[in-house]
């Protein structure tokens, strides 16, 4: 009894409100997007929104049980679990196709999809092995298994194929970085293979993946600009080619943050802070230019391509259809929206916007309830995530950390990436809006994910370790 | 390693990404509006309605053009799956080659877009649209098609309203409808490209007040462009305004009767009420039945050939074709005479024929009698005192300010003036002036002996056969005319503004006894020239004219008005080279007079002949 009083008691109720809240905001938005005049009730289960209701009551016992099972035993068992969820993932290949891809197990009318579900499994495992690691001596064979963690599900769910959840996975490279798993070990191998060199350590091994994730930005940015001129209205309309364009924001971006956090540092630390604004200034404009002109010498069909992808060629009823019916429905909302059930860019009746009650389901949302409306949104997921992030630095135990920083990252990922696609900002790739969009397998493996996030942090006082 | 410092990394790209977010949501929301614009064009369709045309009455409340319901077999061809194509030919009644000809045609015409500016044409269709596939069904057509639409989806029935005329009559007072020009489209929002407008007679002149008010509905419609519902349950929609009904002062029995007359006949018949100047007929011959023009369908097929057929059916003869007037005009001179007091009511003149020709007749001892036998050298010597007045230096000036003083009666008359009548593709007809003759002959180079057959309504003088009307009606007025006009009333308003005002000649009607009197005299009295056209019972004041034709036998002309006493109707009968105003014009004149005031004939002989003489050799007339 008292340790079920403590539960209670250790609970964290902020995040838990969050999500009952985002649960109910996404359910009143499939409700609203689906709805059908001839059905009208919210229990009808012939519905979309009927159903979803069958999923979020499966998802919440889910939860009550994860609530019931100690959490030592997800560390305990975290291979099995892996193991099991990885012998799925093979399992779902063999499995008719739906929609041109194999991710689904059906059960009668029902199926889930075990790639939901390896995002949990996958973080288990990796806190496991991080949390054991004497992070001291790392050396290229835990540099390795780290990462093979991770790309073994990625590589089964490459075959299915599902884009969308392979590229969620990248999001554990940022809790790699975050309990210092550096690349430093490929790194140095790669760099002492010249002669007469010998680092023990490099800045770049250390800090691999944010580079890795700058470089990558750089490098869509100054395609953005690449092959255009900029003119500047306010100086007289000088002309400026594109990538030199992105240099002068580079520059100036440098400097902002620089006068910023001067004010915080010693004397000493503003001069190393100087050498590394300097450095990275040079490094940027080298990497700019590079593109730059690499872009330049591609083949007129390559950069076709590459226009495309990137939104630079408009094509609104083509290759840009969902896109641009997406940011319709977005950008119609207005300050405060249409209304609730008004959306007429994005309810299923009109679909204008296809897939508007799962991964397109922000848009019905923006659109109803305007930029009040996605401005909360925005704000409460960003409060949950750094809600779980304070959560993970609060734990004393590694494995507790490391798997709150992964289930803050995935989150992260999805909010990014959904959200992003709406508003131009990211790929059109199908995910799902964490405990929002309608779907049995997403909401119940984010209920799954969060509740074992709840019952560890709940269990956090007893963990000595 | 200080991993812990690397949770702010971690947590500066939240938080980046969210103020990334929050910023380019406002930006999109709320300060740029072009996804507003993009999201109505994609989703609320602003649905224009128009209501139909004002129906139209005649004078004794008939109703003369109405609306009738016609239906459009549309097509959306991203709604079609698996077209038998076979079974659909059948159904239509087309054969397939047909059915394959009408969806390239489709793509090709209607799925075409015409640059406004530019006139340039580029392809726009889309499968998502509608597109018309056939026009204008009429019910019995579409009821045998509809029931079998359901098994061919992307096809549907739409209703759409068009003229009928179930009098099949007065086609150039109606005018018809057709499809908005390009430019009409351009110059007045209310037409788009399919919009229907009037396009001639009182379809054409009262335009906004038959076109009525339209109403538009907001609808959200889905991706396949299906209508949805209405947008916020309709706030903005407002409701389509039919046009108030339109009475004219046509009377459609009369017009019917005119027009059968003048089968086989080339001419035209004009009756006004003298105390309104209402037109109660406008008979052009031929003409054609009105409902030949209704909807594109027929358009197509009977424009053309009315376009091409040498007998001008399309030709709105009495507004638009001048004619000299023949002796009609002696009754002015004798008026412009009086009131300049160059003669008075008992004048006489020889009837010398060396002045110029004229038949037997006795000598007419007043203005009456000249008008009775219709005297040639008397008006000739009469013009002479009106344009020779002696007023300027030598018999040159005399001439130039007489015939201006002349030109200004006459302009009183509306002669040589538009009339302001209420449809389009009136001419004015030609009352010459001294500037006009100085063209032709040079100043001061001409004096009334140039001139002279302008007295007798010859030469230089044309009238259109509605100023002829109009003469009948001013003489039965004694003076003064309503401009003719065919709308008696627009809802609950009057006629025009311009229709409620007096127009004065310079006559005074004092003058007008003596002229009537002779009027009386062609009609009832021996050796008058309107024998032909006495009628039990009614007292016809009318006047003959034959108007000399260069290209061949001479035009007949008849203008009167009944009864003398009260007038009701005055008239104009022309009818092209049928020859002396009294054998034929007159006789027609007295039964349009009879039938409007008695509502029947009482002389069957009289009709009889009419109705079966062949007046024009429509085939001869074709050179």
């Amino acid at each position: 009894m008292r340790k079920n009083d403590s539960v209670i008691g250790q609970l964290d109720w902020p995040l838990l409100l969050v999500f009952f809240l985002l649960m109910g905001m996404g359910l009143a938005t499939v409700y609203s997007v689906a709805y059908d005049p001839e059905h009208p009730n919210l229990f009808d289960f012939s519905q979309k929104y009927g159903k979803q209701m069958i999923w979020l009551a499966i998802s919440l016992f889910l939860g009550l049980l994860v609530f019931l099972i100690d959490s030592d035993i997800y560390r305990r068992f975290s291979l099995p679990i892996y193991l099991f969820v990885l012998g799925l993932l093979v399992i779902v290949l063999f499995m008719p196709p739906i929609n041109g891809a194999r991710a689904w197990l059906g059960f009668g009318g029902m199926g889930i999809q075990p790639a939901e579900f390896a995002k949990i499994s996958t973080a288990i495992l990796l806190a496991r092995f991080l949390s054991s690691l004497n992070l001291k001596q790392q050396n290229l064979r835990t540099v390795l298994l780290a990462n093979l963690i991770i790309l073994l599900p990625m590589a089964l769910i490459l075959l299915q194929p599902d884009a969308g959840t392979f590229v969620v996975f990248t999001s554990f490279l940022f809790v790699l970085y975050r309990e210092g798993v550096t690349y430093d070990p490929i790194v140095l191998k790669i760099i002492n293979l010249i002669p007469g060199v010998n680092f023990k350590q490099t800045w770049v091994g250390s800090h691999f993946i944010p580079i890795l994730f700058a470089v990558v930005f750089l490098a869509v940015v100054t395609l953005l600009f690449s092959g255009q001129t900029v003119t500047y209205e306010l100086f007289g309309g000088i002309e400026v080619p594109g990538a030199y364009s992105v240099i002068l924001y580079i520059f100036i971006f440098i400097a902002l943050i620089f006068t910023i956090v001067r004010f915080f540092l010693s004397k000493r630390e503003r001069k190393q802070a100087l050498i590394i604004a300097l450095l990275s200034f040079v490094l940027s404009s080298a990497i700019v230019i590079v593109i730059d002109f690499a872009f330049h010498k591609l083949a007129g069909h390559q950069k076709d391509r590459i226009e495309l992808v990137l939104g630079l060629k408009e094509d609104p009823d083509g290759r840009d259809y969902n896109r641009n019916r997406a940011m319709a429905a977005v950008g119609s909302g207005g300050l405060t929206g249409k209304g609730y059930r008004n959306a007429s860019v994005s309810s299923v009746r009109t679909n204008h916007v296809p897939e508007s009650e799962t991964d397109f389901i922000f848009c019905p949302y923006a659109e109803e309830w305007g930029f009040v409306g996605s401005a909360f949104l925005v704000i409460l997921y960003l409060f949950m995530m750094l809600r779980i992030v304070v959560i993970a630095e609060r734990q004393r135990a590694a494995f507790n950390r490391i798997y709150a920083y992964a289930v803050a990252m995935i989150l992260f990922y999805h909010f990014a990436i959904n959200i992003g696609m709406s508003i131009e900002f990211a790929p059109v790739i199908g995910i799902p809006l964490p405990f929002f969009s309608a779907g049995g397998s997403s909401l119940m493996s984010f209920s799954v994910m969060m509740f074992i996030l709840l019952k560890l942090d709940s269990q956090r006082k007893d963990v000595f370790n | 390693m200080q991993s812990n410092n690397r949770k702010y990394v971690l947590i500066s790209f939240i938080v980046f990404v969210g103020i990334l977010f929050l910023f380019k949501l406002f930006y999109m929301q709320v300060v740029d509006d072009s996804w507003k614009l993009r999201a109505q064009q994609l989703a609320e369709k602003r649905r224009e309605i128009t209501p139909p045309r004002a129906v139209v009455f005649d004078r004794k409340g008939r109703k003369i053009v109405s609306n009738m319901t016609y239906y459009n077999l549309m097509m959306v061809e991203a709604n079609i799956t698996d077209l038998d194509t076979v079974a659909f030919a059948k159904l239509i009644g087309w054969t397939l080659e047909e059915v394959r000809n009408r969806f390239k045609e489709i793509v090709e015409g209607e799925g075409v877009y015409r640059n406004p500016h530019t006139g340039k044409v580029t392809p726009n269709y889309q499968k998502i649209r509608p597109y018309p596939f056939i026009k204008e069904l009429t019910d019995d057509e579409m009821s045998r098609i509809a029931p079998h639409l359901d098994l061919f989806p992307g096809f549907y029935e739409d209703v759409t309203s068009m003229r009928s005329y179930p009098y099949s009559s007065g086609a150039n007072v109606l005018g018809y409808l057709s499809e908005a020009t390009r430019e009409e489209v351009d110059a007045d929002h209310f037409y788009k490209p399919g919009s229907i407008i009037g396009r001639a007679g009182i379809e054409r002149f009262y335009e906004e007040q038959f076109r009525g008010k339209k109403g538009v509905k907001y609808i959200v419609t889905s991706a396949m462009n299906n209508a949805i519902g209405s947008f916020e349950d309709g706030k903005y929609d407002t409701i389509a305004v039919q046009a108030d009904p339109i009475k004219l002062g046509l009377d459609v029995a009369l017009q019917k009767y005119g027009e059968k007359l003048l089968q086989n006949k080339l001419g035209c018949i004009v009756a006004l009420e003298p105390s309104s100047g209402e037109i109660l007929a406008l008979v052009s011959s031929p003409s054609y039945d009105p409902n030949l023009l209704v909807g594109n369908r027929k358009i197509r097929e009977n424009y053309p050939k009315l376009l091409q057929d040498k007998s001008k059916p399309l030709f709105p003869r009495p507004l638009a074709s001048e004619y000299p007037p023949g002796s009609i005009f002696k009754l002015a001179q004798a008026l412009i005479g009086m009131q300049e007091g160059v003669i008075d009511e008992n004048a006489t003149f020889p009837c010398a024929k060396s002045l110029v020709g004229c038949h037997n007749h006795p000598q007419a001892a007043n203005i009456k009698q000249a008008v009775q036998f219709s005297c040639n050298p008397y008006f000739y010597s009469l013009t002479r005192k009106i344009i020779q007045q002696k007023k300027g230096k030598n018999d040159f000036e005399n001439a130039e300010i007489g015939l201006n003083l002349w030109a200004k009666y006459m302009n009183s008359f509306g002669f040589g003036v538009k009339l302001e009548t209420d449809i389009t593709g009136i001419r004015s007809g030609r009352i010459p002036t001294a500037a006009y003759y100085d063209k032709w002959y040079g100043h001061h180079r001409w004096q009334y002996s140039t001139i002279y057959s302008i007295s007798i309504g010859q030469g230089e003088v044309t009238l259109t056969p509605l100023q002829m009307a109009n003469l009948a009606a001013i003489i039965a007025n004694r003076g003064w005319f309503y401009t003719p006009h065919f709308v008696k009333s627009i809802g609950n308003d009057g006629p025009l503004e311009q229709y409620r005002k007096k127009n004065y000649t310079l006559i005074e009607s004092k003058y007008f006894d003596p002229v009537i009197r002779g009027m009386h005299a062609v009609v009832h009295e021996s050796g008058g020239t309107a024998r032909l056209a006495r009628t039990e019972g009614i007292n016809i004041c009318g006047k003959t004219g034959t108007a000399q034709n260069p290209h061949g036998k001479d035009h007949s002309i008849f203008i009167a008005f009944a009864p003398m006493e009260n007038p009701k109707i005055a008239i104009a009968v022309f009818i092209e080279n049928a020859g002396f105003g009294g054998v034929w014009a007159a006789p027609i004149a007295s039964l349009m007079i009879e039938k409007y005031l008695n509502g029947k004939t009482s002389d069957p002989a009289k009709e009889k002949r009419i109705l079966e003489a062949t007046l024009a050799n429509l085939i001869a007339e074709e050179e």
